[in-house]
């Protein structure tokens, strides 16, 4: 059942880096709780530093990491994105980086799609295309997914935004032909 | 891990049945944790065990978290008179998913030197961490890299450290001595390592393992042993990486091959099937 109408579930930190994470959204709020506390220790230290998405991606592995070798895991699978950089932090420790990266049922439906059609020179009106694309196949496909959406940006040093959530437009059409003898839930 | 099978004769039932009763007159292995000789399987199976227990309701058990996952792999080093090869597939999966293509299994610790580690990648990752402080603190102390020899002993040593609750890495480690002999050591997951003429270790061992045997130190073959230059082992490793890759569902997508001589480490990639 669904519980919220709309979780946040990508953040960001400071405003150069983006997180979104699936799994335990406890254990995520607790995770952005220590990242906007080490924000505002940059903030604090006022040396004109700040920590860019791959310092926080390091320092996120390792609080995971210790979090697991204790037996008390953060059970989050964590995507960190920011200029120049986009990587993947899971509840072990296991990280990565790559030009496109997927949790959850997003590993098995989304990234078979970006895989055959990513490019590098992809202008930012494709890359929303493709990630809606792909959202709306997980709408189709998981059952506990919604066609309620968010895309999120960072391109510079200061100007990582979050979308306000919004619907994806569907067409259950194709899915009438599959109805099956039984009830017409489009299993066969 | 190891699961320890307790015959059905000594499991316990539920204590309102009393001691010897059998419900129904079969037998049920304990479920719960807290239920005497119940055996908890982590989720993930344990590096190389190819059984994914969908069984739940032959032999039902607790699932619990583990520390560890298998992120799949093969690594191998060829030790020789000169100079040592180290390579491993670039493969990193979990379960039957591949995370990425494109991630490095070598590492090299010093200019002479690379360790090339399989396993769960998240203790590879801290365990080259570890080591290389060690290093670090070793260059500052004594104004020297590490030789290879003591680089062996500290990854064993380092290794050990953690013998109740190890790394989950299988490594390999190579490059040449200080007699500018090529040199390659195997390591098991808590730190027992032997100086070997090769090795080979992650998932596609058993099939690199046999095939070296053969190729490297001539066994069970009749012909003339002759000495081969750093460019033919180069090929036989690309030969034998096509092997593994064609018959291990965790090798494939590219290999990194370092060459180790005296003068450094030259690095090579070469493409495999990204099936």
């Amino acid at each position: 059942m669904k519980k919220k109408k709309a979780p946040r579930r990508i953040r960001t930190v400071g405003d150069n880096c983006l997180i979104g994470a699936s799994g335990e959204y406890s254990d995520f709020q607790s995770v952005m709780d220590t990242l906007e506390g080490m924000v505002q220790d940059d903030v604090n230290y006022d040396d004109g530093e700040k920590s860019d998405a791959k310092s926080i991606h390091s320092y996120l592995r390792a609080v995971m990491y210790q979090r697991r070798s204790k037996m008390n895991p953060l059970w989050n699978d964590i995507i960190i994105a920011g200029k120049d950089f986009l990587g993947y932090v899971d509840k072990i420790g296991t990280t990565y980086e790559d030009s496109f990266i997927a949790t959850g049922f997003g590993s098995y439906l989304a990234i078979p799609i970006l895989r055959s059609k990513w490019r590098p020179d992809l202008t930012e009106g494709e890359a929303r295309a493709l990630l809606e694309d792909c959202l709306r196949v997980l709408f189709y496909r998981d059952c506990r997914a919604l066609n309620r959406i968010q895309i999120a940006k960072v391109q510079g040093d200061d100007d990582a935004v979050v979308s306000d959530p919004y619907e994806l437009e569907t067409n259950w059409s194709g899915f009438e032909a599959t109805k099956g003898d039984m009830d017409g839930d489009g299993g066969w | 891990v190891l699961l320890n099978f307790v015959p059905l004769s000594q499991t316990s039932m539920a204590t309102f049945l009393g001691p010897n009763a059998v419900p129904n007159g079969i037998q049920r292995l304990p479920i719960h944790s807290s239920e005497p000789h119940a055996m908890s399987v982590p989720v993930n199976p344990s590096p190389g065990a190819d059984s994914i227990d969908h069984g739940v309701t032959e032999a039902p058990y607790e699932r619990r978290f583990s520390p560890y996952d298998f992120n799949g792999g093969t690594t191998l080093a060829i030790a020789g008179k000169d100079f040592a090869v180290v390579a491993g597939d670039t493969r990193m999966s979990t379960g039957y998913e591949i995370l990425s293509r494109k991630v490095s299994k070598l590492h090299p610790l010093t200019d002479h030197c690379v360790l090339a580690s399989a396993g769960c990648k998240t203790d590879v990752d801290q365990l080259r961490s570890v080591l290389d402080i060690k290093s670090e603190v070793y260059r500052h102390n004594h104004q020297k890299d590490m030789k290879v020899t003591s680089v062996a002993q500290m990854l064993g040593n380092t290794l050990y450290m953690r013998r109740f609750f190890p790394y989950y890495a299988f490594n390999v480690l190579a490059g040449v001595d200080a007699e500018g002999k090529g040199a390659v050591y195997s390591y098991d997951a808590i730190g027992s390592f032997e100086r070997t003429p090769f090795s080979a270790s992650g998932s596609g061992q058993s099939f690199v393992i046999p095939l070296l045997d053969n190729v490297i130190t001539h066994k069970n073959r009749n012909d003339p042993k002759r000495e081969m230059g750093a460019e033919e082992i180069v090929e036989i490793v690309k030969d034998v990486f096509v092997t593994a890759g064609e018959r291990d569902i965790y090798t494939g997508d590219s290999v990194d091959i370092m060459v180790i001589t005296k003068d450094g480490i030259q690095k090579q990639s070469f493409g495999l099937k990204a099936d």
